[in-house]
């Protein structure tokens, strides 16, 4: 039961608490006031009645005295019985002399001689109270005195009954009136609980709307006139002017002249002398509540911007996870203990790895032993030193081999004290490669330059050596001597050949410039290796595009160049094949595109990108010299153009009724582009 | 707060009760009184005070005398008259006048007078008027004046001066008016002071009862009137004349100044002392009740 009812009390609500508290109060109190007032008023009463009754019964001893020396019996008779008439409730009056001799009473049919005999001494105290026939009567006793001469005694009994009646009237005049009070108290503390419990559930709703996220909420009411009626500003830049559901005081940079430009609850201090405040200030819960307004407002503000930046944090976060996705290059960052923190997506495809496998390890539990130890020892060195690290390091992996550019970097906050590691590495192969290339290329000018000094000075001897040679063969009569003569008149020639290539690959030779129709001279060509052609089974298509211009030029060395590719696409065919020759204007009208496809054996992808270098040839021995291309490649260099080939040549550069079959390789296509202007193509 | 509540109501519970029956009755006569000689003062006041005033020295002559003497209470003067001449007062303590009307008519006795406060066995009647009233300065000036008395049964308040007006040719009719005010002679002195009226006739000595309630030297006594003898005990031709001597013995034996008892019996009859008295002494009051016109035969 003790436990029982605290927690009954504590599940009530609170407007039943404070009705109920109330009520107990004011049936406590009232029921407790009631009783002791009414305690008190019946004793007042019963006094009251005493003293009334001695008060008759001296007045009557004042007035008697007279009668009583003039032995006037009428007038005491009179006197008596006047009294008894006026007050109901006095039942006897009887009047003795100084003898005790019953002078006159107000008894009808003889007189009740009990009454002599008791309450006979005036000084004790009075009435006495006498239980009769007609219920419980005071007895008052009165001497008759004048001076010290006792003249008679007058004697007035007062009913006690009609006492006790006003006494049970006024007790329950007492009880209706106190439970009228403690009813109407009990009426004004539900209307009072309820007043105060409305705006707490107000409040009570408005927080749990706020709990579910809701903070557009309003708990105070709104006053009759707002601050901008009551003083007519007028000032409508004012923040607190149109706020409707926020008192002026609660905001910062109102602009009263008492405001002071000082902010909540700075400003409370003029506010409070402020007729506004005075007019619309209310009571305690009306002021929480408006606070509690004002608080959800700027809540909802603050929550707001926060939304904001946490969408513009979100945006960037999303844009540098982007970045960082997107950026080809490895970014790892590492904390104090040399544990990832985060790596980026190009690292984790790399070494084949999920984000989540990355983040929260160290190299140990990632890289092999021999590995993570290097990478261990680095990053502590950048964490101890604070110097940045760059290196190239060359990885193995699946057979292919990449050079990385690792560069390590300390990471410092914001007390410039290093938190971490942040490494960066950019995939250089390709650069290693271009370098490779360059250093090829810078061979291969090195050697055509040797080449074209060693054909230049060998030039001249061979020139001697075949003018000799063919003098000579004028004069020998000799058929076998002849024969050697003509082998060597021939394998001299062979050499000339093979010096005016090599001086036309090392140095310009002198080009001519004219007015060429590339497609005539493409038509001239294909003319001349048709029957050629047609004997080892290839077909020649020949697309040209009429609308070509005509280009400044060799036309002489653009032909060799034609010829040199249309022999070549012939050599990788064999026998039985197509050859086509396509001429495209590009529709800028800026370049023209020849490109002469085979369907020969095609070149492997090592070998592309050999194919321009001077003495590469994938030809027999003897079939070949290896400069056809190299020569072909300075020619179109020379007149600001581009030879590229690609192997097997895209549909685009295959004529609709170019013939696949089984036994025709993948094929080749060269593809040879001339500027029409001056500008050279890049 | 709850035993209070217990206290407060049941405190009048605990009071003592007597069981009485209102119900056995029985007749009761009154005891008859037994037979006395009446003493009777004249009643100026009520009974209460002639008792107060009298009853010791009653007490005194009956211890004096040893007979039976008991104080009667007329109810008015004409009572007083009436009961003296039909034996129910054998010793009456009256005023100058009731004496010769009961000596004219019942053949009253004189025997002995009071001394009063002022030591005299006589008295006197002051005309009065403001001091500030210049046109009043001797008796002759007060004619067509306003009189005030306090009542025309009065002898030291209206007769005495009636008389002396008389003496002086000055009838009722000479006055602007004559004003009775009734009560006490107070009343009169209060009317002449506040200016109500011209003159006022008083007993001598009431200026001193007032002089606590107004400045007494505003008021100018005009005139004095003679002399006339005060209250006089005297008795009825019915008692026998030894006992009558006897309490006259009794009344001049009253000594004020060394007996403590006497000045006690004395004081509360508001005088010093009694002297010896006769008929003779009271021929001034019949001169005034000639003059008057105050029927007292």
């Amino acid at each position: 039961m003790s436990d029982y009812l605290p927690k009954f009390l504590y599940r009530l609500r609170f407007r039943t608490k404070i009705t109920l508290g109330v009520a107990i109060m004011l049936i406590f109190c009232g029921l407790g006031i009631g009783l002791i007032l009414s305690g008190m008023s019946s004793n007042a009463l019963l006094l009251e009645g005493k003293k009334r009754g001695m008060a008759l019964t001296s007045g009557l001893a004042f007035h008697l005295a007279e009668p009583l020396l003039s032995m006037d019996l009428l007038q005491m008779k009179n006197s008596i019985d006047n009294i008894r008439k006026q007050y109901d409730d006095v039942i006897y009056i009887f009047l003795t002399d100084a003898s005790d001799n019953v002078l006159t009473h107000t008894f009808t049919g003889g007189f009740p001689t009990d009454l002599l005999r008791v309450n006979l001494d005036s000084r004790r105290k009075q009435p006495l109270l006498l239980t009769t026939e007609r219920g419980p009567i005071y007895d008052f006793n009165a001497r008759i005195v004048l001076g010290e001469s006792n003249l008679g005694t007058v004697r007035l009994g007062l009913s006690r009954s009609d006492m006790d009646a006003q006494i049970y009237r006024q007790r329950l005049t007492s009880l209706f009136s106190t439970l009228g009070v403690v009813g109407l108290g009990i009426v004004l503390a539900l209307w009072f609980s309820r007043t105060v419990t409305s705006r707490l559930n107000r409040l009570r709703k408005s927080v749990e709307e706020i709990v579910r996220g809701n903070l557009d909420v309003q708990v105070g009411f709104s006053p009759e006139k707002y601050c901008w009626e009551l003083i007519d500003c007028n000032r409508r830049q004012c923040p607190a002017y149109g706020d409707v559901r926020r008192r002026c005081w609660y905001l910062a940079g109102s602009l009263c002249p008492n405001c002071l430009d000082r902010e909540y609850p700075g400003k409370m201090e003029s506010c409070r002398h402020c007729s506004v405040y005075k007019h619309n200030f209310g009571d305690e819960l009306q002021d929480l509540a408006e606070a509690f307004d004002a608080m959800a407002m700027t809540v909802k503000k603050h929550i707001d911007e926060l939304t904001e930046r946490e969408k513009t944090i979100a945006r960037q976060q999303g844009l540098l996870k982007t970045i960082m996705n997107v950026t080809p290059d490895f970014i790892t960052l590492q904390d104090r203990e040399l544990t990832y923190t985060f790596a980026g997506k190009a690292f984790c495809d790399y070494f084949n790895l999920q984000e989540e496998q990355v983040v929260g390890k160290t190299d140990c539990d990632i890289f092999p032993s021999e590995q993570a130890e290097l990478n261990l020892r680095e990053g502590k060195e950048v964490l101890l030193t604070g110097h940045p690290l760059a290196k190239e390091m060359c990885l193995k992996r699946l057979e292919e081999q990449r050079w990385f550019h690792v560069v390590k970097v300390p990471v410092y906050d914001e007390n410039n004290s290093i938190m971490g590691v942040l490494l960066t590495a950019r995939d250089i192969s390709m650069l290693k490669k271009f370098q490779a290339q360059l250093i090829q290329s810078q061979k291969m000018e090195d050697l055509g330059r040797l080449a074209g000094g060693v054909a230049h000075e060998i030039n001249t001897p061979l020139g001697i050596i075949l003018g000799y040679s063919q003098l000579l063969m004028d004069d020998i009569k000799d058929a076998e001597v002849l024969e050697g003569m003509k082998i060597i008149e021939k394998q001299t020639k062979v050499c000339r050949k093979i010096v005016a290539d090599l001086l036309g690959f090392a140095r310009n030779s002198q080009s001519v410039s004219e007015t060429v129709d590339v497609n005539d001279s493409i038509r001239n060509i294909t003319n001349l290796v048709e029957h050629s052609f047609f004997l080892n089974g290839i077909k020649v298509l020949v697309a040209l595009d009429v609308n070509i211009p005509p280009l400044t030029g060799d036309e002489a060395k653009l032909k060799q160049v034609w010829l040199n590719l249309l022999n070549n696409a012939a050599d990788a065919i064999g026998k039985d094949g197509m050859v086509s020759v396509q001429t495209k204007l590009d529709p800028q009208g800026e370049r023209i595109e020849i490109s002469i496809a085979d369907t020969g054996k095609g070149i492997t992808k090592a070998n592309l990108s050999k194919i321009f270098d001077p003495f590469f040839t994938t030809k027999e021995v003897g079939k070949g010299t290896g400069l056809g291309l190299s020569v072909s490649f300075g020619i179109i260099k020379e007149h600001g153009g581009k030879i590229s080939v690609l192997s097997p040549p895209p549909a685009e550069y295959l004529p609709e009724d170019f013939a696949q079959s089984k036994h025709m390789g993948p094929g080749t296509v060269f593809i040879v582009e001339l500027p029409l202007g001056s500008a050279p193509i890049k | 707060m709850i035993l209070a509540v217990f206290f407060l109501s049941s405190c009048r519970e605990n009071e003592e009760t007597v069981k009485v029956s209102l119900e056995k009755r029985e007749d009761i006569a009154f005891k008859q009184q037994l037979p006395a000689i009446t003493y009777a003062y004249l009643p100026q006041y009520a009974h209460t005070e002639s008792f107060q005033r009298h009853h010791l020295l009653v007490e005194y002559l009956a211890e004096e005398t040893g007979l039976a003497i008991r104080q009667v209470f007329p109810e008015t003067f004409d009572d007083h008259v009436k009961m003296f001449s039909q034996g129910k007062i054998d010793i009456s303590f009256s005023n100058p006048f009731i004496y010769v009307q009961l000596a004219n008519r019942f053949g009253a006795k004189a025997m002995a007078r009071i001394i009063e406060e002022d030591g005299r066995a006589e008295f006197r009647g002051q005309i009065i008027a403001r001091r500030d009233n210049q046109g009043i300065k001797s008796i002759k000036d007060c004619r067509g004046k306003s009189w005030v008395a306090v009542d025309p049964s009065s002898a030291g308040g209206y007769l005495f001066a009636l008389g002396h007006f008389v003496d002086h040719g000055l009838k009722l009719d000479d006055f602007k008016e004559v004003v009775f005010v009734g009560g006490r002679q107070e009343n009169v002195i209060l009317g002449v002071y506040a200016g109500l009226y011209d003159i006022g006739s008083i007993r001598e000595g009431s200026l001193n009862v007032v002089k606590d309630k107004i400045d007494i030297s505003q008021i100018k006594v005009i005139n004095n009137t003679r002399w006339y003898p005060g209250w006089v005990y005297a008795y009825s031709p019915r008692l026998p004349q030894d006992v009558a001597d006897k309490i006259s013995v009794a009344l001049l034996r009253l000594d004020y100044k060394n007996n403590p008892r006497h000045r006690a019996i004395l004081d509360a009859a508001k005088c010093i002392g009694l002297v010896p008295s006769n008929d003779r002494d009271f021929d001034p009051v019949r001169d005034l009740s000639k003059k008057v016109g105050l029927d007292l035969e």
